[in-house]
């Protein structure tokens, strides 16, 4: 049994320990906001934080869960940037299909929480692992960038 | 698996010291490895816990824990090293992965580096120098040593992967020189990491450093890179980043004159009044998007498909009873459980459902399993037994239409022969004062969809068949799976939306006919999707090309004849690929007039996968051939690449390519125009590696099917109980933004708000059917859908409310959110439509269907487009004289395709349409060898990253159209990808005078050209 915290709740699975983070969110769990595109960490859809950090969850095998705490897109809204972040990304029509979205959106939301101030070129680096296939990544790094703005507005309201 | 958890490390290292286990921290090489098919040990041991973590630097020497994240180094800000760090793996990665993996795995990026650094290794075996443990690899990993460079030091890292960022090493170079000293080291993939003693002996200077570079290192071939390549490229990375060498003089195409006296397209901003927010945004956002992969229930088989053994061979026997036995296992079909045709193909129905007597790919579905869950159900797919024959696989497409080649099919391996004479050729040439020709080669483009293929049947309580797969024609995949399964069209349903991406790729049928099978089979619902690797080696992708192409001048630059002979490889069934083939064609002359021509087109069936559509559809393909001809004939003949477009451009309102009448509103000459005076043919450089470039390529793209396959749309607004307008159209939404286009046009057309509408779309049980969702044709399906049944519903509601309001119908008109009054400024509703609706009509909700067909041409000879948009591209480049890498800077869009339906939507479908191009362009092929395929996954199949986009990528807008024109939107979904490849590729020849002919632009070729001995 390996039992983990995720999104705020207790979980605990029988899962054998090689078996991925990913896989154990979207088929033992039924936590499908999170996706998988290439289940070899080449594609960044399945980002989650892990500790706070975001990674891969598709490289995160199950004997190094224990005790971890997991955060999914389906508690991103545990996070105070989140609402700054669903806003920038939504009012710059970021997306298309919206198959990367669950993991760009963890990695942004990461990113956001420990660099609120993130110029253009660390929005760029901290995306380079998240594949769009859809957008040309353009309308990606706007609603970065306009997520970035709303929190600094939302910084400056509460100085 | 096991994972051992020793309480001490003395313990762990005895666990190891007895092969029981294998050691392991982060695990991330570990698994780079298992993706290769690397068996998975039976027991590994968790050293973690004893690894120190964290980073020392005191007294000019640092060190640094083996157990400290590839992340944490990237930001210790260590001269060379955190450096290098940028372009290891991806950030996800790197907070995974450790240091001490990295050595441990013995091919990590990071080994050159260590190795100018002269790091020793604290290991459980002693303090040993790296390059003693390379040899060696025993002990434990604790800590890495290094000595921290001085100021003066000069450092090189490069890392040279198979696109800019986030890629597998093909190659690194570090190196380090101060006065009296120079260390230099090679690594990454399949190079062993090393030192050059030899060059750091000898290199006092560019020039020598390079020579010596040459001289020591051998390097490995593969099929990505040539082994001449990693040795160039490794010496001159090391001698231009130790002996930097400054700019010299290149050649350049003539800049253009623009005219100015055309209408000038606008800059699409996204921000404005136009902009509207998506209304899939959010959900998207937030993740909450159900795709139809995601769904899950507790009831739900899963799915999954035996692939054939061989690419080519014939099937002897196929054996289910022992996977029939294994407990759990629901159902396992094959051909004898398909009662109808055993065949699907949108042009030929040449491709088996699953395979009775013969393999033509790797990809071919022989059997399938459903069962309680994954393992079960892969356990099962081991168990059927199939025996084979195998035959000739057929590679090539010259060798696949020679006489007594190896047949694909019974029917011998070319699929279509497509001619086409027009004029005089040989006196055509003979007027020319000057001739070019070259071959063309385009590659076999994956499509790269998120989502990979997939979804979930079952037969509903009332006998239908519901099958939900991401897909974009569900009235024809209906018709494909009656077909199949002998069954009245009326007895499925097919969903085919939300589909994360598809871009021609999800055209075809993909899984349905196996999971339709296993969900009639097994009576219960049943779920599948296919992995990356099954969808690699299963899905379509795009036809490689072969396009000689010889085009002739005169004097004054006027194109008196071209000759165009294209083999296209279908792969082993047809699917659209003949479409594919027939509209290269018809795009053989661009937009130019061309008074001789003469052209052929042959589609070979080959062992190669399996081809069919994409995203340009053959026109895009065709463009780069006809773009870089026409830039190479004006360097021969001193005019610029405007002016003799100008010279050549066809009038409006004349025949299109094939003769045919086509639609008006021609811009053409505005796009040249707009192209001639961008700001990117200024300010050109050389740094002494990189060389910039640019170039223009004009787009003249066909819309809808053309002249010969039937192309209708049909679609219905309706007020529903609830007071929403919702249009319904079985176009699907697959990330271009249907949903927001049907809002915009309906909120347009009936002067309501884009709230008030709600679309139905991608379900044959919803919505009627729209035609297919492709050949930038669904722009004008929902445009017209709202103009013809918009007036319809809106006088049908206004009565009703005529009738409940007791006023008359003239003084009412539809507002944002309901009736409002005629001729009021306010447009607040006086009835909402929910009232209208709940007040229910005598007649029931007014609902207004339409049926109409894509406007056509008159020429049937052959399949002819009668709408057209327009377009051009500007590329702004840089080619790098070490590794012949092009980097592009910059991507300039115009386009004229009609009025713009939603600003967000059409902006997206440039951006990525161009994008994908670029992928097209410099990174993305799917090699085969043998019939399969050399990439497996998204490791080795390079599509665009972050890093790989141009800076600057701007779109422009002309959306007028003529008078009277009648035809509105045109197509917008593959303009942005018609024209980037020959802008890339004319700004490559600006930069180094020569005309790359293959895309992807070998770096190689570059590389050889850019030689300066």
């Amino acid at each position: 049994m390996i039992r983990f915290t995720l999104n705020g709740e207790p979980v605990e699975i029988d899962a054998a320990p090689d078996r991925s983070l990913a896989r154990i969110l979207r088929d033992d769990l039924g936590r499908t906001g999170t996706k998988i595109g290439c289940d070899i960490g080449r594609c960044g859809a399945c980002t989650v934080l892990l500790g706070g950090q975001a990674v891969n969850a598709c490289l995160v095998i199950a004997w190094r869960l224990a005790g971890q705490h997991v955060t999914t897109i389906e508690g991103l809204d545990s996070l105070p940037v989140s609402k700054a972040l669903v806003q920038g990304m939504t009012e710059a029509n970021a997306f298309q299909c919206g198959y990367c979205a669950p993991g760009t959106m963890m990695q942004l939301a990461a990113l956001l929480t420990d660099e609120p101030e993130a110029s253009d070129d660390t929005i760029r680096a901290a995306l380079e692992g998240n594949l769009c296939r859809c957008t040309g990544y353009h309308s990606i790094l706007r609603g970065a960038r306009r997520a970035a703005d709303l929190l600094r507005a939302e910084t400056q309201d509460k100085d | 698996m096991r994972v051992l958890r020793p309480d001490t490390l003395d313990e762990a290292l005895s666990l190891v010291a007895q092969g029981a286990a294998r050691p392991v921290a982060g695990a991330t090489a570990f698994q780079v490895l298992w993706a290769q098919g690397i068996a998975r040990p039976d027991a590994l041991v968790d050293i973690a816990p004893f690894l120190p973590a964290g980073i020392n630097r005191a007294g000019g020497s640092i060190t640094i824990g083996a157990g400290t994240t590839l992340e944490t180094l990237r930001r210790a800000g260590i001269p060379l090293l955190s450096r290098a760090l940028e372009d290891v793996a991806a950030p996800g990665i790197r907070r995974l992965g450790t240091l001490g993996g990295q050595i441990g795995w013995g091919a990590g990026c990071l080994l050159s580096v260590l190795l100018v650094l002269e790091a020793e290794l604290e290991t459980t075996h002693g303090l040993r120098p790296l390059t003693d443990f390379l040899t060696r690899p025993e002990g434990v990993i604790l800590n890495v040593r290094l000595s921290e460079p001085t100021e003066d030091a000069r450092l090189v890292w490069r890392k040279f992967g198979l696109r800019q960022a986030f890629s597998p090493a093909m190659l690194t170079v570090a190196g380090f020189r101060q006065p009296g000293a120079l260390r230099l080291a090679i690594g990454g993939g399949l190079v062993a990491p090393r030192r050059l003693p030899l060059s750091e002996a000898a290199g006092q200077s560019h020039d020598t450093l390079r020579r010596a570079v040459e001289a020591e290192v051998e390097m490995p071939d593969c099929p990505f890179r040539s082994a001449l390549w990693r040795q160039r490229s490794a010496a001159r990375a090391l001698a231009q980043g130790l002996f930097p060498q400054t700019a010299r003089t290149t050649r350049r195409t003539l800049r253009p004159l623009p005219r100015r006296d055309v209408p000038k397209p606008g800059l699409l901003s996204p921000d404005g009044p136009d902009w509207y927010t998506r209304p899939d945004m959010a959900r998207k956002a937030r993740g909450e998007m159900p795709y139809l992969t995601d769904i899950r229930r507790p009831d739900m088989l899963i799915g999954r498909i035996l692939r054939a053994a061989h690419p080519h061979a014939r099937i002897l026997s196929i054996d289910t009873s022992v996977a029939e036995a294994l407990p759990g296992v629901a159902a396992v079909v094959t051909h004898r459980d398909i009662p109808g045709l055993n065949g699907f193909g949108i042009v030929f129905q040449d491709q088996p459902g699953l395979c009775a007597d013969k393999v033509r790919y790797l990809g071919d579905a022989v059997a399938a399993v459903a069962a309680r869950d994954e393992a079960t159900a892969e356990a099962a797919l081991a168990l059927i037994r199939v025996t084979y024959d195998p035959l000739p696989v057929v590679e090539e497409m010259a060798q696949a239409l020679t006489d007594g080649a190896t047949r694909v099919h019974e029917s011998g391996n070319l699929v279509t022969d497509i001619r086409l004479e027009r004029g005089d050729i040989d006196a055509g040439f003979g007027e020319a004062a000057h001739v070019v020709e070259d071959i063309y080669l385009t590659p076999r483009q994956m499509h790269g969809f998120m989502e990979t293929e997939g979804g979930h049947a079952e037969v509903l309580p009332d006998g239908t068949l519901l099958v939900s797969v991401g897909g974009q024609h569900g009235a024809r995949d209906r018709a494909q799976l009656a077909r199949l399964l002998d069954r009245d069209p009326s007895t499925i349903r097919v969903i085919t939306s939300p589909t994360g991406g598809a871009f021609g790729g999800k055209d075809e049928l993909t899984v349905q006919p196996a999971l339709a099978l296993l969900a009639l089979k097994s009576g219960r619902p049943v779920r599948l999707q296919l992995s990356r690797t099954e969808s690699v080696i299963a899905g379509t992708k795009r036809n490689p090309m072969r396009i000689r192409m010889r085009t002739g001048c005169d004097a004054d630059g006027k194109i008196v004849a071209q000759e165009v002979d294209v083999l296209s490889d279908s792969g082993a069934y047809a699917s659209l690929s003949p479409g594919v083939l027939e509209t290269g064609m018809e795009h053989a002359a661009g937009p130019y007039l061309i008074k001789a021509l003469r052209t052929r087109g042959r589609l070979t069936y080959s062992n190669n996968g399996t081809n069919g559509a994409f995203r340009g559809f053959g026109a895009n393909q065709m463009a780069f051939a006809m773009e870089c001809q026409i830039d190479r004939l004006a360097a021969k003949a001193g005019l610029d690449p405007a002016e003799i477009r100008r010279r050549n451009l066809r009038d409006p309102g004349m025949p299109g390519a094939l003769g045919q009448k086509v639609a008006g509103s021609e811009r053409l000459e505005e796009m040249l125009e707009a192209a001639a005076a961008s700001p990117l043919w200024s300010g050109t450089s050389d740094d002494g590696e990189w060389v910039t470039g640019t170039g223009m390529a004009l787009i003249w793209q066909g819309n809808g099917l053309g002249t010969i396959p039937e192309d209708r749309g049909e679609g219905a607004l309706r007020l529903a109980p609830d007071g929403k307008i919702e249009v319904l159209c079985g176009l699907d939404e697959m990330g271009q933004g249907l949903h927001a286009s049907l809002r915009a046009v309906v909120a347009g057309a009936l002067g309501i708000g884009r709230e008030d509408v709600r679309p139905v779309t991608g379900d044959t049980g919803r919505a009627p059917d729209s035609g297919s969702t492709t050949a930038s044709r669904g722009g004008y399906v929902v445009w017209t859908i709202a103009q013809q049944a918009g007036p319809v519903l809106s006088a049908d509601m206004l009565q009703g409310a005529a009738r409940l309001l007791d006023r008359p119908v003239t003084e009412l008109t539809l507002v944002p959110g309901g009736i409002g009054e005629a001729g009021r400024n306010l447009p607040e509703p006086i009835l909402t439509f929910a009232d209208l609706a709940r007040r229910a009509l005598p007649s029931g909700l007014p609902v207004a269907h339409v049926a109409f067909d894509f406007p056509k041409s008159d020429y049937t000879k052959g399949n002819a487009r009668f709408i057209f948009c327009a377009g051009a591209t500007v590329a702004r480049i840089a080619a790098s004289r070490v590794s012949g890498e092009i980097r592009v800077d910059a991507l300039e869009m115009h386009t004229a395709a009609g009025p713009i339906i939603d600003l967000a939507s059409y902006l997206g479908q440039m951006e990525g349409g161009l994008v994908q191009g670029l992928g097209f362009t410099l990174t993305e092929d799917v090699l085969m060898k043998g019939g399969a395929p050399l990439t497996r996954n998204l490791d080795t199949y390079a599509m665009p990253t972050q890093r790989d986009v141009p800076r600057h990528l701007s779109v422009t807008a002309l959306p007028d159209l003529d008078p009277g024109d009648p035809y509105g939107p045109r197509g917008a979904g593959e303009l942005g990808i018609g024209g980037v490849t020959p802008a890339i590729a004319n700004a490559v020849a600006d930069a180094i005078g020569h005309w790359p002919a293959k895309a992807p632009i070998p770096p190689d070729w570059v590389q050889s050209r850019m030689e300066t001995r």
